[in-house]
């Protein structure tokens, strides 16, 4: 039993086996690199996306709606493999240029191999080395820097992209993909996702689909879906937009912790003493007013860093339903960490910090008191 | 004895233009006629590469198209020769002329 895929060829539906469609798309896949630098590539593709269309055409009836892994073998077998076209030198000029997969490696985060966020697997990757000697090597690193190296490995971890597409996978590893080997890969993420669905099967499947959808309109240009306007947020990005979106969502990140922890700073200095940094609010304007305006400033200063900090992540990750949450996340982490270091390292601070159950109970108490006097 | 059509493919490849051309000059053809009338042939080709090579020659103005509807399925683009195509088969044609006669004389 095999699912079945559905895809669009110039304007009608096909339903094809899923080793079918994996298939068909490593022949398109080639092909568009075989073509990489030809003015006419999307007419070629195109036109070869049509005879393959007929081919399988051919092999339907009102009987038989699905074309089987087999079947799509030999219709592509009968199309042969699309060649570059070496004749003009200009062309073939280009192509040494142009970008074609595996030719050059990329540095990409692994993260099916991982064992914190896949930067070690990937620079393995890229120098053919056993990511755990680069591990130890990270290890040794950040204990001879004396933490120095763990602060590499956060601003590596956003800045280096990780790889999601066969592609990248292949740039990573410097290997010259062939469709055997996207084929092979699919099935193992088709087999990794099968073994999780089998706990969550249909969240494995909206994803899977997603994934599918995504590709469709995004990564594979708009092959199989002439039609469909591809999702804004899931644009396929290139890989120096995504390290900038990614070094952007670590400085917008530090940006949004250091405004919180500075809010923070005025919020329970103004509590406890009733002035922030040697200054205190005019006599006319009661505490809560002055803690309000406060909380209204800060609100104002960080929401347009927090919206960059957002679509920072959004374009990292491709899509805008991962960065929702985790953007926000990962700036309390950075503020926790910061109190953290702060109150081990830095009396002052520690001061504040051991001050602030006893603001948090002055408030208690002053709203008990205004209820008191309220009170009849 | 090895096939001939399998050692000598380089210079198979090199003549499919004019083998296309040729074929295109006869009358105006789908991609379908083009490999039916070069399969029985050693110039035999694919898709794969008939595509890319006729988007160049029409690149090159060597040929042109139209959308042709057909009877069963989505229209067709039919293939014929410009001037310029005819212009270049003439010249690829006495070329090749040149070259047999060329190899005829030599050696004897």
């Amino acid at each position: 039993m095999e699912r079945v895929v559905t895809i669009n060829l110039n304007g009608n539906p096909y339903q094809l086996e899923e080793p079918a469609y994996d298939a068909l798309r490593a022949y398109i896949t080639r092909a568009e690199a075989a073509l990489a630098a030809n003015p006419d590539k999307a007419e070629i593709i195109r036109d070869l996306e049509q005879a393959i269309a007929d081919k399988c055409a051919s092999r339907l009836s009102a009987s038989k709606t699905v074309i089987s892994a087999a079947e799509m073998q030999r219709v592509l077998d009968e199309m042969g493999p699309v060649q570059g076209d070496g004749h003009d030198s200009a062309e073939a000029k280009i192509n040494e240029e142009g970008p074609s997969y595996g030719a050059h490696r990329r540095l990409y985060r692994i993260k099916d191999r991982s064992v914190i966020a896949g930067v070690c697997s990937g620079i393995g990757a890229y120098f053919d080395l056993d990511p755990n000697v680069i591990r130890l090597l990270f290890v040794l690193f950040a204990l001879f820097t004396s933490g120095f190296g763990i602060l590499v490995y956060i601003v590596l971890m956003f800045a280096i992209p990780s790889a999601h597409t066969s592609e990248e996978w292949a740039a990573a590893h410097g290997v010259v993909l062939n469709a055997q080997e996207i084929i092979d890969r699919a099935r193992r993420e088709a087999d990794r996702l099968a073994e999780d669905s089998r706990k969550a099967w249909s969240r494995e499947r909206r994803a899977w689909r997603r994934q599918w959808r995504h590709y469709g309109a995004g990564q594979w240009g708009g092959i199989f879906v002439h039609d469909a306007p591809p999702p804004a947020p899931g644009k396929p990005v290139g890989y120096v937009t995504r390290m900038f979106a990614g070094l952007f969502a670590l400085v917008f990140s530090l940006i949004t912790a250091v405004l919180l922890i500075a809010f923070l700073y005025a919020f329970f200095s103004l509590l406890s003493t009733g002035a922030v940094l040697g200054w205190a609010p005019p006599d006319d304007i009661p505490l809560w007013l002055a803690v309000l305006l406060l909380a209204i400033a800060y609100a104002a200063i960080s929401s347009p860093f927090a919206a960059l900090r957002r679509s920072s992540y959004a374009t990292v990750s491709g899509s805008s339903a991962y960065g929702a949450g985790a953007d926000g996340l990962i700036t309390l982490v950075l503020v926790g960490v910061a109190v953290w270091l702060s109150y081990l390292y830095w009396p002052e601070a520690r001061e504040l910090i051991q001050s602030v159950p006893e603001a948090l109970r002055g408030i208690g108490e002053s709203l008990r008191d205004s209820r008191a006097s309220l009170a009849p | 004895m090895p096939n001939p059509d399998e050692q000598f493919a380089g210079l198979r490849k090199g003549l499919l233009e004019f083998a296309i051309l040729k074929v295109v000059s006869g009358r105006t053809v789908y991609v379908g006629d083009i490999l039916a009338a070069l399969a029985s042939t050693p110039f035999a080709t694919q898709e794969g590469t008939l595509y890319p090579l006729l988007s160049r020659l029409r690149r090159e103005e060597l040929v042109d198209y139209q959308w042709v509807e057909s009877g069963a399925g989505p229209p067709r683009k039919y293939y014929q020769l410009t001037a310029k195509g005819a212009a270049r088969l003439d010249e690829l044609a006495a070329y090749w002329r040149h070259l047999t006669d060329t190899l005829e004389q030599l050696g004897r």
